[in-house]
Order: C-alpha cells, then structure tokens, then sequence
C-alpha cells in the first residue's frame, strides 16, 4: 500500500526533522558548538564554556521552544477543526492577544509579577477574546466563514492593542515588565517556565486528544456529527477550551507567536491526511520543528544580534496564508 | 424632509434629475448635481467640526475662552496668543488634515472594492508605510521633510504587493482583504522588530508614532500633506465623477461605455496615496478610514459614498478623538489612535455581524 508508506515515510521524516531541530537550537548561536561538545555537555556535564552555554542557555531555550510550538501547532489544529476554517489559529483570531491582555492587566493592576501567575490571567484574556471571536464570526448568515473569522481577529487584535497601548502609556512599570515578555521569543527565557507550563500543556493536550474521533465528526458538517450522535455544541466548546488552554500556556512562556499554528495544520495534513487521531501527534512533531527552525534561522541572519522568533515565524507562515488563501477554496467560502 | 426640499430651489425638470438631487448651475456650461441631504448634512459636520475645533482650542493645561480662541483663529491679538496660536493650532491642523485624508482615503477604497471591510488598514497599506517610516527612522533618517514620502512609497508598494498576491485572474473583496490582512501582520512584525533593534530613542519615538499620535506633531507633518491634498485636488475632482460609474456592474459599465478597470485602478491609486500620506503625519491612525465613510454614508443616505461628508466626518473623529485623549487621563496624553481603535474595532464586528455573507461583496 503506497498510502501507507508514504505516511510512514512522513512519520519518521518528522521525527528526524524534529531530532535536527533540536540539535540546531543547541548548537547554532552567537557561539556556534559543534554537535559533539552539545553531546558531551548533555551527556557527561562538563565545565568548559560551550558547556555551560549549552546547558544554561540553549537547554531551556530549546525546552520552552519545544513546548511553545507543540502548543501552538495543535492549538491551530483544533481551531481550524472545530470552525472548519482553514486559516483559524490563535495569532490571527486575537487569541494570543487576548491572552497579552489578561497579562498586562495581571501586571499593571493586580501586582502579579511571576509566571505562575501570569498563566491564569493569559487564560482568562485568551478565553474571552476567543469567545468574543467566535460569537461575532458565527454570527448573521454564512456563519464562520474565513474573511469573517479573519476581520474579526484582526479587529479584536487592533482593539486589544489598543487597550494594551492604553495600559502601558499610563503605567510605566508595567511596560517595562511587559516589554520584555512582548516580542515573541523564547530567548532569555528562565528553566523554570518550562517546569511552569508543561502541566498547563499536559491537561490542554489531553483535553484535546480525547475528542480527536469528534474532531473527526465535525469535519463531515454539523448534521452528520449530529447524526454520528455527537454533541456539537459541547464539541466545539471543549476544542476551544482546549485550544484556549494551549494558546495560553504559550503566550505565558513565549508572548504571541502567529502563524505556527496556521502553517504546521496544513503540512500535516499534506503528511498524513484529515484524521486528527494522527493529524494531532503529526502536528505536535512538527510544530516544534517549525519554531525550533524558525528560531535558530533568526539567530543567524543578522549575527551578532537575533531576531526574535515571532518575527520569523510570520515571515515563514505569511506564505502559507497567501498560497491558502489563492486557492479557491478559501477565497470562495 | 420636506423642509429640506424646499430649502434648495431647484428648476431643472425632475424626470431627468435623479431623486434626491438638485443641479447647481455655476453659469453656463458648468453644472453640478448635488444630493440634498448629503448637502444639508456637509453643512451640519462643518458645524459640528467648527464647534470641535474651538473646543480644542480651548481645552488644554490651561482653559482659554472660546472668544479668545476666536480672536486668535482670526489673527487678532490676543493675551492667548501664544498657548492657541503656537501650542495647539499647529497640532490640531494636522489633525484636520489627517482625518480628512484618511476619510477621504477610506471612502475611495471602499468604493473601489464595493466592500465596507476593504480599508487602507485592512489591506495592508497603513502597516506598509508604517513599516518604511519606522525603517528610515532607525536607519538615521527623522527629517520630517522627507519621511511623508518614504511612507507614502512603503504605503504604495504593500499596497502593489497585495494586489498581485490576490491577483488570479481577477480580484475578489475577500481574497484582497484575507492577503492584506496576512501582509498587514508580517509587515506589523518586521516593524516591531525594528522597533526592538533600534536605539532606545529611535524606538521610543517609533513606537509613540506607531500608535498614530499627534503629539508634538505641527506645520512641520501638516505642511507636506497640505501641499499632496492640494496637488490631488484636480485629482479628487474626478473622483467625485468618477466613483458614480464605479459603482456600476460589469455589464452596465460596458453598457455605457465607462472603462470600470482603470476607474478602480485610478481610485484605489488615490485612496492609497492618501492613506499614506496621512500616515507618514500621524501614524496609522486606526479605523477612521474604515469608520468615516460608513457614517457619512449612512447619514447622507447615497447611493454611493459621498466624499465631501467622508472627509468631514473623517476631520471630526480625529479631532474628537485627539481631544478625548488629550484630557481623559491628563495629565498623561494618550495617542489619539488608542481611542480611533477602542471605537473602530467594535464597529467594525458590528458591520461582520450585519455583513449577510462575504460573498455578497456591495456595501452593507
């Protein structure tokens, strides 16, 4: 069966283009470590100054990059199951900035100053806006199409910025506090946000993966799913909280990252086909790669200073909307 | 209504005159047809933009009273001289001017795509003179005698680049607005990236302008785009005739022999240029080139959306806008974008709301 091979083919590509990821993020830097000093200083500790570089720096960043971009990526997945849209995703929805929202106010009016902290508050913004999103996407005829969805994200993103820019002109504590988590990276990131999020992580996950098969349902049109004897409206509800979740955990860790979650969906579909039993693990594997590349690529091109990551990630996935978009399928809807 | 009809003479037989309208004859040969309702309603934003203004003028650190501000605005001397005449006029005629361009600018883009959605913010052209304005301030270039054309360049060129991504053998609303959309975000990100990149002063000053404030902003922003809106004045003039046959079908425009490709294309040169323009004053300044144009129409109640009363209602929101957020908080000063967008955007969910479908591409 060509099918199959192809889709194990798929697999094991994703695999090793995550393990390559990966090995790139701890060894390409200001300080470029070849692979074997990165082994040795993983492996057997070690004193020297690639040693500490990697272990210090380049562990945590590549963890929290890793982490970050599982999030997004099925984030993306679940949104674009559960409005079967296909350019949904946290960044363009105004999910993300929702979740910058609830941080900043979490900041400025509440006195929260740790991460822990900021995780519920980024919760809370990410849930509200996607609520918001969605009620005025799905509403009047011809509900969630993909212009709809994407003016309303980006009238929520413009609103958002607004009461974020509103905030911060009138507290300047809060936005040097709030500065340096807003560009969108995960450089200079503590270890110990990734100790932080990974349970938010986990239980967004399971939360998610437990209704792949109703994902699935949803696809076939609200009737069918209905027919199938799903509950529509309490699918939708938790692919969002899902999402939610997940969108949340990574805004906390990272900031707003967009086009994660819009690209990897699509390439895993390409990879192993619409059934979310497998389009989620294949999305989890490559989410990773593409923030992983996205980053280290950002390391490299204007050395000896970086770019942050959410920068590449949009030059990366603006493409991908526009290719999407040219089809017809899109532009019809 | 009647009261309005009577107001206005009118002589010209009425079967050949479209209803609502009134030819205003300036001597032989030359002849206007103008709505009265968009007539009465231009008089009424003139009003409310005059009242506007010496409100303006009067608020501030210090209150001046309205009959000083007058004296000043007249060039009479005045004890207030200085605080109106030199502290506040200048901003406030960048404002003006501002708005007026960016009503101006929405209401052509908007006819042009026969989308209310389809605004120069939308479609990626504030964010593409944005981007080259932030990018020749880090480069070490803050003339203000030169940037309104770097960001009326960066302006035309996103503009150039979102039409011929959503180019495929013709162009729909919803593939322009979903592309310019997408460039509207990667071009927002390289922006903030140079925003992060650049000298802390540089970036403090980027960012402020980023949000679309006229703080400290004078005759030095207002004088280039005084000179562009009088240069695109014989320009607009052919808009105003223009946007009529663009309104049109296909068929009918083929019908009547009106060249409908090079009517948009001429429009939505003009309505960009104008966005621009603004924005390399002012910033982008969100959602009056989406707002202006909704509400004039809605108040003149055309067929099509009358330019005059867009750059009124343009002129107004901004200097309305800037006045809020002058005094609100004072005596911190917000950017007047903040509060453009704090309305803008709940507007603009109303109108996706209210939209039935986005294939049904004609004005809400």
């Amino acid at each position: 069966m060509p099918g199959a091979a192809r889709r194990r083919v798929g697999w094991t590509a994703a695999a090793l283009l995550l393990l390559l990821a990966v090995l790139l993020s701890l060894a390409v830097g200001s300080r470029t470590v070849p692979p074997s000093e990165v082994w040795d200083a993983l492996a057997h500790g070690g004193t020297s100054d690639d040693a500490q570089v990697v272990r210090s720096l380049r562990v945590p960043r590549t963890v929290i990059g890793v982490l970050v971009g599982v999030a997004l990526a099925v984030a993306g997945t679940v949104l674009q199951g559960i409005t079967r849209n296909p350019i949904a995703e946290p960044g363009i929805l105004g999910i993300s900035q929702g979740a910058s929202v609830g941080v900043v106010f979490a900041i400025a009016f509440l006195g929260v100053h740790t991460l822990t902290g900021y995780v519920w508050y980024a919760f809370a913004g990410a849930g509200v806006a996607a609520v918001c999103i969605y009620a005025v996407a799905s509403s009047g005829r011809g509900g969630a199409s993909p212009v709809k969805l994407a003016l309303a994200g980006a009238a929520m993103n413009a609103f958002l910025a607004s009461v974020i820019s509103a905030v911060l002109t009138t507290n300047a504590r809060a936005l040097d506090e709030f500065r340096f988590w807003d560009v969108g990276s995960i450089s200079g990131r503590d270890a110990t946000i990734a100790g932080q999020v990974w349970p938010f992580l986990l239980a967004g996950l399971l939360l998610v993966l437990a209704m792949a098969r109703g994902l699935d349902a949803l696809a076939l049109g609200d009737d069918i799913a209905r027919g199938l004897g799903h509950n529509v409206a309490l699918l939708r509800a938790t692919g969002a909280l899902g999402a939610t979740v997940l969108t949340g955990a990574a805004v906390a860790a990272a900031g707003p990252i967009a086009f994660v979650g819009l690209a990897v969906p699509h390439i895993a579909r390409a990879l192993v086909g619409p059934a979310h039993r497998l389009l989620l693990p294949m999305a989890a594997l490559l989410g990773p790669v593409m923030l992983l590349l996205a980053d280290v690529l950002g390391r490299i091109v204007v050395r000896p200073s970086e770019v942050p990551v959410a920068v590449m990630a949009a030059l990366a996935g603006v493409p991908f909307l526009v290719v999407l978009v040219r089809r017809k399928a899109v532009a019809a809807a | 209504m009647t009261s309005v009809d009577r107001g206005v003479p009118s002589k010209s037989p009425a079967a050949v005159r479209p209803a609502g309208h009134t030819v205003l004859r300036a001597g032989r040969g030359s002849s206007f047809l103008v709505h009265r309702r968009a007539l009465v309603v231009a008089v009424v934003l003139a009003a409310l933009l005059a009242a506007a203004v010496v409100t303006s003028l009067c608020v501030g650190e210090s209150f001046v009273p309205p009959a000083e501000v007058v004296r000043v605005l007249f060039g009479l001397p005045s004890p207030d001289g200085l605080v109106v005449g030199t502290l506040r006029l200048p901003r406030l005629v960048t404002g003006l001017l501002v708005g007026v361009a960016f009503g101006l600018s929405g209401a052509l883009i908007q006819t042009m795509a026969r989308n209310p959605l389809a605004s120069p913010d939308v479609i990626g052209v504030t964010h593409g003179a944005g981007a080259a304005t932030v990018a020749a301030m880090t480069f070490g270039l803050s003339s203000y005698a030169v940037l309104p054309y770097v960001s009326v360049v960066g302006g035309l060129l996103a503009a150039l680049l979102v039409y011929l991504l959503a180019w495929r053998g013709g162009l729909t609303a919803s593939r322009f607005v979903l592309v310019g959309i997408g460039i509207s975000v990667a071009l927002g990100s390289l922006t903030r990236l140079l925003v992060t990149k650049g000298d802390y002063l540089i970036a403090q000053q980027a960012k402020t302008w980023l949000t679309g404030s006229l703080n400290g902003r004078g005759y030095d922003q207002a004088a280039p785009l005084a000179t562009a809106l009088l240069l695109l004045l014989p320009f607009l003039l052919w808009a105003a005739r223009a946007q009529r046959s663009a309104a049109f079908d296909e068929d009918t425009a083929t019908a009547l022999g009106i060249r409908l490709g090079r009517v948009r294309f001429g429009l939505s040169v003009l309505g960009v240029v104008l966005a621009s323009v603004a924005t390399g004053a002012a910033g982008p300044v969100d959602f009056v080139a989406l707002l202006a144009p909704q509400i004039a129409r809605r108040l003149t109640r055309t067929p099509h959306v009358p330019l005059v009363c867009s750059a009124l209602t343009g002129a107004l929101i901004v200097v309305v806008a800037d006045l809020l957020a002058r005094r609100l908080l004072s005596p911190l000063e917000l950017p007047v974008g903040v509060f453009t967008a704090l309305v803008g955007a709940p507007y603009l969910m109303w109108l996706i709301v209210r939209t039935r479908s986005s294939r049904s591409g004609g004005t809400a």
